[in-house]
C-alpha cells in the first residue's frame, strides 16, 4: 500500500506541475489576461502600482478634476470619491459589447480622463454601497 | 511598425502595419474611418499614462487604440 502511493506520487507530482505549465501557457492567452495586460500597458506608474496592490486606480476627471476610483470589474464599478478616500457616487458605464474586465477598466479611465462629462452624461448613478470591498477582491 | 488596437471579445486584436507603406497607411486609415464611423473611440498614448482621444486618423501615431462606444450600464 505505502509502495503504492510512493510509486503514484512522483506520476501525481508530474501531473500536478504539467497541469501548472497548461495553466500559466493558457491563463497568459485568455481575453481576461489579454486585457489585465493591456491596461496594465497604458496606466501610470503610480495607477499600475495601486492596481497591483489593490485592484482599482484612481483617475481625475479632466472636467471637474474630481477623483474616481475604478475598480476591478465590468459594471458598477466606478466610484467617485473624496478626499479621504471614500465613495460618495457610483457611477455605471461600460463600453458597448462584452469586454474583459482590463478593457472595460481602460476605457472607463480614457473616457474620464479626456471626456468625463460625455461619460458621466450617460452613465447611471448608484449608490456606492452597492457593492462591498470584499466584492471587488475577488481573485482575477 | 505601427499598431493600432481594437478592444474585443478576445481582449484585443492587434493591427501592425509599416506606416512608410502608402498602401498599408491607406489601408489604416479606412480600418481608422470604419471604426470610428461604427462608434469606436480612438485614443493615442502621450506619454505613461497619459492619452488622448482622435478623432481623425495620424499617420505619425505609433500605437492607437480604438474601444467600443460608451453606455449607461
Amino acid at each position: 500500500m505505502i509502495a503504492a502511493v510512493w510509486l503514484r506520487a512522483p506520476a501525481r507530482a508530474r501531473l500536478h506541475a504539467l497541469r501548472e505549465l497548461y495553466r500559466r501557457f493558457f491563463g497568459e492567452n485568455t481575453p481576461d489576461a489579454r486585457g489585465r495586460r493591456l491596461l496594465a500597458e497604458w496606466l501610470s506608474p503610480a495607477q499600475r502600482a495601486q492596481f497591483e496592490q489593490h485592484r482599482y486606480f484612481d483617475v481625475v476627471g479632466c472636467d471637474t478634476g474630481r477623483i474616481y476610483r475604478i475598480h476591478y470589474g465590468t459594471a458598477a464599478n466606478v466610484h467617485e470619491i473624496d478626499g479621504e478616500g471614500h465613495a460618495t457616487m457610483g457611477w455605471c458605464f461600460v463600453p458597448s459589447g462584452f469586454l474583459v474586465p482590463g478593457d472595460v477598466m481602460l476605457a472607463q479611465k480614457i473616457a474620464l480622463e479626456t471626456d468625463e462629462r460625455g461619460a458621466l452624461a450617460l452613465a447611471n448613478r448608484f449608490p456606492p454601497a452597492t457593492h462591498s470591498e470584499h466584492f471587488y477582491r475577488r481573485p482575477f | 511598425m505601427a499598431t493600432q488596437i481594437v478592444m474585443d471579445q478576445t481582449g484585443d486584436t492587434r493591427h501592425e502595419f509599416d506606416p512608410g507603406n502608402a498602401e498599408a497607411l491607406a489601408r489604416a486609415e479606412r480600418r481608422f474611418r470604419e471604426l470610428t464611423g461604427a462608434g469606436f473611440t480612438a485614443a493615442l498614448r502621450t506619454g505613461p499614462g497619459e492619452v488622448t482621444r482622435i478623432r481623425s486618423f495620424d499617420p505619425t501615431a505609433q500605437e492607437t487604440l480604438f474601444y467600443p462606444r460608451l453606455v449607461g450600464g
